[in-house]
């Protein structure tokens, strides 16, 4: 028996040893979901290299990087950015100038969707990062319930009715009627709220920017809830979800507010506001029951949501192999072709590619729609220029406060000040309007 | 003599420079941070030094006071339901009258909600406490005992008792082992003198089972203090990390989160780190000498 137990021990030193002197990687990737390793797959085989792909999940990304890449130790070869950080990482020197000898990719800039390439600039207008990828967002409805409440489930006719947002409450009203919610929560509206009038967050004086068209999202919120436009699924919520399938509870005590209601428990949502990944990420996952019925058109303005963009580290010393792995993921028309046709289902930000494919395209899920040409469409009509890098922050800031008016525990006056008392808080640096 | 002192020291020296390096190093480091503006990123070099004016503006900082506040109320609620029940189960199983069995079964089972991952929890919460489709209005409504759902995550009052309660579930079986063994630390001869002399339940309760139980029970206070001054992933979990609703969820340590990783205000998270220190050393010393002194006397 000892003397198992001593060859165990024995073996399991031995098998520790070989672990740790296991072969290097030529190349290191790091990003924060697994979407790149299919084309690290074919790479590898390409190249006969070996790359090794960290993945870092989305909570963590950003701390865990940041240090590796702000001490240079540890830090990957290639590594991935999300919309919602890209452009303070753009401001540091963490991406290598793609601009610069030898990669010159400004002769590039014709071949890929203007606002994806525009955000992958750095202050000096050098390109530090690219992205294989487009992300406008749209409205998927449910064409069941389209062709019942309004008739058509024609995504032009329908676009037609989103274009404005009296055309939107409209269709609130009507769906209604029929004991149907136009959208799952008031959140859906927001995109459209500030493209009414696109001004950046923050201005080059650093003063929040704050529009009639902002304000309105306090309105229209206003107006969703109290005329019960939307089922009170939040968003991402797994009442969020199940709305995708089919009735979900609603209204068990609201009675008091629409004496005309007959204590109606269920209620089906029509549409939803999403981008193009969410076809592929979260419809197709999520709500096969539903697949064919679905169909995606226009709000009242373009909007984007979220992005991936990829670079190489400014000091790898694996700068060859980096660059030949982002040519191929960005400009590689034959691998392009075959990743996204038989997997992802992206929409490419790489014009040569995603135009080929959208000649003809059929989506099964949407009902035989060609949502290439809608999105691709959708996603010219978008500007980078008032993207700024606190977005995501002072959206979400503004989104909470929205969401407390909306509740009624407070008034737009209190919710406002308390957004630019936040705002304030969290970036010191901003003037606020008086 | 001296010989063998000298070789002490080599045999504490992995502490000593662990401590040093991963310990006092980051310690002083963080102090240094909370003088400038640094943002993590560019470079601690590149930070403008800034002095005092990050301690400045601590003081005056209405959204640290604030989760201090918040902080303080859910602690508190929730140490108060989880040693009443963890102090009474103990008392229950410890009974030498009622003589109940199973208590290693039952002392697993109390345990079982401390060792689910807090990310589980927090989203088994969120799915019950959902105020249109959740499971606890679903019932509360069929049952008849309210007309209309209740927004729990909605409201500052729920929402801060929902945190407390959750707290008190998960750590209540905790303290419950750590009472219990107390409680059978205790000479079985006091009960025996006091019943033979008449005492009651709740006199041997009171003058023998608390003041001997003391030592443990500033032991599960400070532990507690200290753990619930750190509150912080339960409350980013439950709602939308940012403290909602209201800044009510909104705990020091997830003030200092967001401030250093959300907003990239490092220099300032480090001085909320130093706050968060000295608030926590002050409530130590305070428990710790209120406690003693009695004994004293």
């Amino acid at each position: 028996m000892k003397k198992l137990v001593f060859l165990l021990a024995i073996t399991s030193v031995f098998l520790v040893l070989t672990a740790c002197s296991e072969e290097k990687a030529d190349l290191v990737v790091t990003s924060f979901t697994d979407e790149l390793q299919g084309p690290i797959d074919k790479f590898e085989e390409l190249h006969d290299v070996k790359v090794d792909l960290q993945i870092i999940p989305t909570e963590n990304y950003t701390t865990t990087l940041r240090p590796a890449l702000e001490s240079g130790k540890g830090a990957p070869d290639v590594f991935t950015g999300e919309i919602v950080y890209l452009k303070d990482w753009l401001e540091q020197d963490y991406w290598e100038n793609l601009s610069a000898d030898p990669y010159n990719v400004d002769s590039w800039e014709d071949d890929y969707m203007e606002y994806v390439w525009d955000l992958g600039k750095d202050p000096e207008d050098n390109v530090r990062a690219v992205s294989w990828q487009t992300t406008p967002g749209g409205i998927y409805y449910r064409r069941s319930i389209a062709k019942e409440v309004l008739g058509t489930d024609d995504p032009a006719e329908v676009g037609e009715m989103f274009s404005t947002m009296e055309g939107l409450m409209e269709v609130g009203e009507k769906m209604k009627e029929k004991n149907y919610r136009l959208f799952p929560d008031e959140g859906s509206i927001q995109p459209y709220t500030n493209g009414q009038d696109p001004q950046p967050w923050v201005n080059e004086a650093n003063e929040l920017v704050m529009t009639e068209a902002r304000l309105s999202y306090f309105d229209y919120a206003k107006e969703l809830r109290d005329k019960q436009y939307t089922a009170l699924a939040p968003a991402w919520s797994p009442a969020w979800y199940e709305s995708f399938v089919g009735p979900i509870s609603y209204n068990v005590g609201w009675d008091e507010l629409d004496d005309s209601a007959e204590a109606e428990d269920k209620t089906e949502v029509f549409a939803v506001s999403l981008p193009t990944w969410a076809l592929n990420s979260v419809l197709k996952v999520e709500a096969q029951e539903t697949a064919g019925d679905w169909a995606v058109t226009n709000g009242p303005t373009p909007y984007f949501q979220g992005g991936t963009w990829i670079g190489m580290y400014k000091d790898s010393e694996n700068k060859d192999l980096a660059w030949e792995f982002i040519q191929m993921l960005v400009h590689d028309e034959e691998f392009l072709t075959e990743w996204v046709t038989e997997t992802t289902g992206d929409v490419l930000s790489y014009i040569p590619v995603t135009s080929k494919i959208s000649e003809g395209y059929e989506e099964e899920y949407l009902g035989g729609q060609n949502h290439y040409e809608f999105f691709l469409e959708e996603a010219n009509k978008i500007d980078a220029s008032t993207i700024t890098k606190y977005d995501q922050q002072i959206g979400d800031l503004f989104g909470t406060e929205v969401g407390n008016y909306v509740e009624g525990t407070v008034t737009k006056e209190e919710a406002l000040e308390e957004f630019y008392n936040q705002v304030k808080n969290a970036f010191p640096d901003i003037t606020i309007p008086e | 003599m001296e010989k063998t002192n000298r070789r002490a020291y080599l045999f504490i020296a992995p502490f000593v420079i662990v401590f040093l390096v991963f310990n006092i190093y980051p310690i002083l480091l963080t102090f240094y941070y909370s003088l400038t503006n640094y943002s993590g990123m560019g470079g601690i070099a590149n930070a403008e030094f800034v002095g005092f004016g990050n301690y400045i503006r601590l003081v005056t900082d209405s959204y640290f006071f604030e989760a201090f506040g918040n902080t303080l109320k859910i602690w508190g609620f929730n140490f108060v339901v989880q040693m009443m029940i963890a102090l009474g189960l103990a008392l229950l199983f410890s009974d030498i009258r009622l003589k109940l069995k199973g208590v290693g079964l039952f002392r697993a089972l109390f345990y079982l909600p401390n060792i689910i991952t807090i990310a589980s929890v927090a989203l088994l919460f969120n799915i019950l406490l959902d105020w249109n489709h959740g499971a606890l209005n679903q019932m509360l409504l069929s049952l008849g005992i309210i007309d209309s759902p209740i927004n729990w995550l909605n409201s500052p009052v729920y929402a801060q008792s929902a945190v407390a309660l959750i707290g008190a579930w998960m750590w209540f079986g905790n303290s419950f082992i750590i009472l219990l063994a107390g409680i059978s630390g205790i000479s079985r001869d006091y009960y025996e003198a006091a019943y033979i002399d008449g005492a009651s339940w709740w006199q041997s309760f009171t003058n023998i089972t608390l003041p001997q139980l003391k030592p443990i029970l500033l032991y599960v206070l400070i532990t507690s203090i200290i753990g619930g001054l750190q509150l912080f992933d339960l409350p980013m979990l439950l709602t939308d990390t940012r403290g909602a609703p209201q800044g009510s969820l909104n705990t020091m340590v997830l003030y200092l989160y967001n401030q250093a990783f959300k907003y990239n205000n490092f220099g300032y998270g480090a001085t909320l780190a130093y706050g968060l220190f000295i608030i926590t050393v002050i409530f130590s010393a305070v428990t710790f000498r209120t406690m003693y002194r009695k004994e004293v006397k």
